[in-house]
């Protein structure tokens, strides 16, 4: 639980100082402050999201306990479920922290954003949760020995996800592959709020298209992982 | 009634079967005991009975239905506990056995709690996390969660392993008492031969992946025809002894003034017509009756000729 506090902060302090410098910088220099905190807040909600419903995983093969779990009359349905309520739990405790800090130390109000910061917290939970499926039914697959990833895969979108940068930034090969990442939308339509004072929900429409694509297809590789581990035999993954 | 029927049982891993073709059924009531060598295959069975591990073929039915389509509803009667699964090490006691409780939605769980705390003697760790607590702590908290459901089939994988003696005996009479009372049936391995000797009402000898034998204990030791005969005997009778033991083919050993003589149960009577007829008085005399763990070792060593 301490670390849906811990790494939020701390991201929070690295990140703040950093605005505060580039503010020192430029004359625009309130929308790149809260450009910065708003995005560390929204990227942590997808990043818990991801790491809760995988690192649920992985205690429970670190506890030898994913028998326990699954002698009893749980289902799996019930279990993706319950791992998916804990992340987000913990990942709207840890954004409530985040926004609370941001505003203490920066003056960053995040509920600026309105109404449309559900819509933003909507699609990067999807995102968290077919990144934590896939993460799961990797380690389903190939134990505890490729752990990492559930440390790791989701920073691999994030470069993609233009979190502190606009995607035109990015060179044009980059760019196309990023209008697959679903993510990469929120953050885009959320610097278009803070600029422009609009949010084209039409590509908020394509980032939730893709979330379910994802979904769906992360789900059914989870559950055939589950199934292929059960033709090995649960007690064998660890 | 059968409560549990597993019918041509197969379990392959590539091209090796690591259970194969079993059939057994499972009585209310009945103590089974799975018996075998390392790698024979109970373990295998025991997940494939508990629905974590998918057969190659064969089916499992629990009280007349089929296990894979009726998975909810037969795991709410029945509980497992085996030395190869942990409860969470950062959980306490009544921790772990409260979010338990919930997984099987167990009606007045607070009472079902309390009684399981103190059927297995857990008062005093209560509020401590497992980390911290001894291994045989521990098979008693995993052996609290097996009963917590109050199950009507329980699947006991070596039970009171790291179990001081005290407390096993605790445990092997709680188990009987569960089966006396409430009917419980129970299919239980242990490499204990006296443990299950005194709690099994059937054994299941399974080598190799299938099933060798199926019978009482009792039975199961009649088919030990061998047996040793300890003599204590004056040094000078020696020699004859010896001689007509190794016309005899009779291993003998020397040990603490006594001589272990190995041969058939029916040859005993021969041995005694001999030390009579040769006038070799005896001092002492004992007869080691054949036990399961003689029938264990007779089915291992069977395993090892057929390996080597």
């Amino acid at each position: 639980m301490v670390d849906s506090f811990y790494w939020i902060t701390l991201d929070l302090i690295i990140w703040g100082i950093t605005g505060l410098y580039f503010q020192q910088l430029t004359a625009d220099s309130k929308q790149i402050i809260f450009m910065i905190i708003s995005g560390v807040i929204l990227w942590n909600i997808t990043y818990r999201a991801q790491s809760d419903i995988s690192l649920g995983l992985i205690e429970e093969l670190w506890n030898w306990n994913l028998i326990n779990l699954f002698v009893s009359p749980l289902t799996f349905i019930e279990w993706v479920v319950a791992l998916v309520t804990l992340g987000v739990v913990k990942s709207i405790m840890s954004f409530l922290f985040g926004a609370l800090v941001a505003f203490i130390l920066y003056k960053v109000g995040i509920f600026f954003l309105s109404i449309h910061l559900l819509t933003f917290i909507i699609l990067l939970l999807m995102t968290g949760w077919w990144l934590g499926f896939t993460v799961s039914a990797i380690v389903l697959r190939y134990g505890t020995r490729v752990q990492t990833l559930a440390w790791t895969l989701v920073w691999l979108i994030s470069p993609l996800s233009a979190i502190y940068y606009p995607l035109s930034i990015l060179p044009v090969w980059v760019q196309k592959i990023a209008i697959f990442v679903p993510t990469s939308y929120v953050f885009e339509q959320g610097r278009n709020l803070l600029y422009n004072g609009v949010v084209d929900y039409n590509k908020l429409l394509i980032s939730f298209g893709l979330n379910i694509l994802y979904l769906i297809a992360s789900i059914f590789f989870l559950r055939n992982s589950f199934d292929s581990v059960l033709k090995k035999g649960l007690v064998k993954v660890f | 009634m059968d409560i549990l029927e597993v019918k041509n049982l197969t379990k392959k891993f590539d091209k090796f079967a690591a259970v194969d073709n079993i059939s057994f059924s499972l009585k209310e009531g009945e103590i089974l005991g799975l018996l075998g060598p390392n790698g024979a295959g109970k373990t295998t069975t025991i997940q494939m009975l508990l629905g974590v591990l998918t057969p190659t073929k064969g089916t499992i039915a629990y009280f007349g239905k089929e296990l894979h389509e009726n998975r909810e509803e037969i795991l709410e009667k029945i509980n497992f506990s085996s030395t190869y699964t942990n409860l969470p090490w950062n959980l306490t006691v009544k921790e772990n056995l409260t979010f338990i409780s919930y997984l099987y939605d167990i009606k007045e769980r607070s009472d079902r709690i309390q009684e399981v705390i103190d059927n297995f003697r857990l008062k005093e760790i209560l509020d401590q996390p497992l980390r911290e607590l001894s291994s045989g702590q521990i098979t008693r908290i995993n052996l609290a969660k097996a009963f917590i459901n109050d199950p009507k089939i329980l699947l006991l994988d070596e039970p009171t392993a790291s179990l001081d003696p005290e407390i096993a005996k605790f445990i092997r009479d709680f188990i009987l008492k569960q089966r006396d009372e409430k009917k419980t049936s129970i299919v239980f391995t242990s490499h204990n031969m006296t443990e299950v000797e005194e709690v099994c009402d059937r054994i299941l000898f399974i080598n190799n992946g299938k099933i060798v034998a199926d019978d009482t204990p009792d039975n199961l030791m009649k088919t030990i025809d061998e047996t040793t005969v300890n003599l204590v005997i004056d040094k000078n009778n020696e020699k004859p002894l010896l001689d007509y033991t190794k016309h005899k083919n009779w291993e003998i050993k020397y040990e603490d003034r006594q001589y272990s003589i190995h041969l058939k149960e029916k040859e005993i009577a021969e041995l005694l017509t001999f030390l009579s007829s040769k006038n070799i008085p005896y001092h002492e005399i004992s007869i080691d009756k054949p036990g399961l763990e003689d029938y264990f070792l007779k089915i291992a060593r069977k395993n090892k000729f057929r390996e080597a």
